[in-house]
């Protein structure tokens, strides 16, 4: 039984002006020791997706379907005093910005002390011990020192590892990250992607990884899905991905990614137009105005995830791109991997 | 050794310093909110220790009754007034007065404006709606009226006015203290927060009250001169204390007003008085914004 599995989640914005469709059915399984990515441009909603799952949307958005199974209770159902067990103890999850996820007239050892006093019932003790013994885990020097420093005492990348250390404090089984890696230096980068991965590896945790960088997903997860408009386009393991895409939006990005082996007279291909209105969602497939392969059924007809070549490949296209259609791309720089 | 190592071994060579020692380095460095200090300063020491300055008690008679009371000179720095008590020593007590006015009447506005700005801010919906409607009624209305029409209700004394006083300034903070609450209820920090499961208050409590609190505190600040004027005014008006030996600056101008040609000190210090602690409270909510306004961090 996978640990978590979502099946066709639903996440609208009801705001005075309009309706917004910002996930419109998604599913996937995550397993323990897992890590997935889920891909896709601004906009597209993979940040609502997990914040839906943690039941912390803002005001105007509500989950209006499916299901989020936790073991064999659906997170969708719990009562907000249920879930706030969940959150941080069972769950956890890491934000894009450091510089503005920690409380700023806070100290980094109280708020990670707060955690442990919630969930774990640990007494001042112990909660001070397992601080610093965290802190130490996700690589911050001087452990014991910094305890009563203030968040504008740390830099970026050691934001991100306090925030870490925080969303890990309870041994959660699985850990959200959203983007963790945007707001860094890309040095920084590498150094927190391989202590999330070296988390995964050690403590068994599932890993999903929110990102719109391809390189990032490369170097760490095992299995992608690529979303565009709130719903997921393709999914399949990563090497799988990127050595075969099949849907022309995901073509689309790895031609738009910079690479090094590139000669300097190959120009980036970007993709044209813009993401769809999510105010407006009409019938066939979101991607067809942007899609050089659309046909008059891709704007008719919405495609649904469909197998393709292998069981793990999942495409929702009806002109899938073959290899040859890809031959140009290569895989991208892998940021990740070390 | 690594560039974040570094960066840390570098961060750790300063000096600790925290939000709060941040905002006073700034706020010492800062020549006119140091003036404030000072003005503020010396009031203070005056009221505390009133009976150990002070030549002679309050109500003492210690030169002659008078309709054209002495000036300064003769013993009297400040001269007398007209039942011959030492002016200096009634304003050094009236200090007293005059500040815990201050202290007392924005406390009160403090803690009913804070809670409805707060739940107004959080609560948000129909709450908010009520609150602040009640509160825009309130600020419609000029509020020395207001106290008026309080002190006329509860009758007049030290305490009624206070409390009037103390009314009016609700609204202040609760609409400061919602804005900045507003501003703060969907940072990233509480979104955190909230994702390692924190429950409600603790989140306004410890989370969010602590990062708006800091324009409501220099609004207090400044509100407070604002208090001592208004309840020296309302005396003046003649809705002060009854007790006429209170040496309530306002009350002392009001009770000497229509000596202006004859005994012109009788209205000038305790007007000076009046103003220069006005002016020192300001001068220190001023260093305090700038201290602490977000806007002005580096």
């Amino acid at each position: 039984m996978p640990l978590l599995s979502v099946r066709d989640l639903e996440v609208r914005f009801f705001t005075r002006r309009a309706t917004i469709h910002a996930v419109n059915g998604i599913s996937f399984d995550l397993d323990a020791g897992q890590t997935l990515g889920i891909v896709g441009e601004s906009g597209c909603g993979k940040s609502v997706s997990s914040l839906a799952i943690l039941g912390i949307l803002p005001k105007a958005g509500r989950v209006t379907g499916g299901r989020v199974m936790f073991g064999d209770r659906d997170l969708l159902t719990l009562k907000d005093s249920a879930l706030r067990e969940i959150r941080g103890r069972d769950i956890g999850m890491v934000f894009q910005d450091p510089m503005t996820s920690l409380n700023p007239v806070l100290k980094i050892g109280r708020q990670i002390t707060e955690v442990l006093f919630k969930h774990l019932r640990m007494d001042k003790h112990d909660a001070i011990r397992e601080a610093i013994a965290l802190l130490e885990r996700v690589g911050i020097p001087n452990a014991s020192d910094r305890l009563d420093d203030y968040p504008h005492q740390f830099s970026g990348g050691m934001r991100q590892r306090v925030m870490i250390a925080m969303a890990i404090a309870c041994r959660p089984q699985i850990l959200i990250a959203d983007e963790p890696t945007t707001a860094l230096d890309v040095t920084i980068q590498a150094q927190i992607l391989d202590l999330l991965k070296g988390l995964v590896e050690e403590e068994g945790m599932g890993l999903i990884l929110i990102t719109h960088d391809l390189g990032v997903v490369a170097g760490v997860c095992e299995r992608t899905h690529v979303m565009y408009a709130g719903r997921f386009v393709e999914a399949a393991p990563t090497d799988l991905l990127y050595h075969h895409p099949r849907h022309p939006y995901t073509l689309g990005l790895l031609r738009s990614v910079p690479r090094l082996d590139a000669s300097q007279k190959e120009k980036l291909i970007p993709i044209p137009g813009a993401p769809p209105d999510l105010t407006v969602l009409g019938a066939g497939c979101s991607f067809a105005p942007r899609c050089p392969y659309a046909t008059d059924r891709s704007r008719e007809v919405t495609p649904v995830l469909e197998e393709i070549d292998d069981p793990s490949h999942l495409v929702a296209c009806w002109n899938p791109v073959s290899d040859a259609d890809a031959s140009a791309v290569a895989v991208p720089v892998e940021r990740g991997r070390s | 050794m690594s560039i974040a190592e570094a960066q840390a071994a570098e961060l750790s060579l300063e000096r600790p310093s925290g939000l709060w020692r941040d905002a006073f380095d700034r706020f010492r460095r800062n020549p006119a909110a140091l003036v404030g200090v000072s003005l503020v300063l010396i009031f203070t020491i005056a009221a505390i220790f009133a009976p150990q300055i002070a030549p002679h008690p309050p109500n003492q008679q210690v030169g002659p009754l008078s309709t054209n009371p002495a000036g300064p000179g003769g013993g009297h720095v400040m001269g007398l007034d007209e039942q011959g008590r030492d002016l200096f020593s009634r304003l050094l007590y009236g200090a007293r007065l005059s500040l815990l006015v201050g202290i007392v009447s924005v406390g009160i506005g403090l803690a009913i404006g804070l809670v409805f700005g707060a739940l107004a801010g959080y609560v948000g919906g129909w709450v908010d709606t009520v609150v602040m409607r009640v509160m825009d009624l309130m600020l419609s209305i000029p509020s020395l009226l207001v106290a008026i029409g309080l002190v006329t209700l509860l009758g007049r004394g030290m305490v009624q006015i206070m409390f009037a006083v103390g009314v009016t300034t609700v609204p202040i903070f609760a609409r400061l203290l919602r804005g900045s609450i507003l501003g703060q209820r969907e940072a990233d920090y509480v979104l955190a927060a909230r994702s390692v499961g924190v429950p409600g208050r603790r989140l306004l409590l410890g989370h969010i009250l602590p990062n708006s609190i800091a324009p409501v505190i220099v609004q207090a600040t400044l509100t407070m001169a604002t208090a001592i004027i208004e309840v020296a005014g309302l005396s003046f008006l003649g809705l002060g204390p009854g007790d006429p030996s209170l040496p309530e600056w306002g009350k002392i101008m009001a009770d000497n007003a229509n000596r202006l040609e004859s005994a012109a000190h009788l209205v000038l210090f305790p007007g000076f008085a009046i103003v220069l602690t006005t002016i020192g409270i300001n001068l220190i909510g001023d260093g305090l914004r700038e201290a602490i306004d977000p806007k002005l961090k580096s």
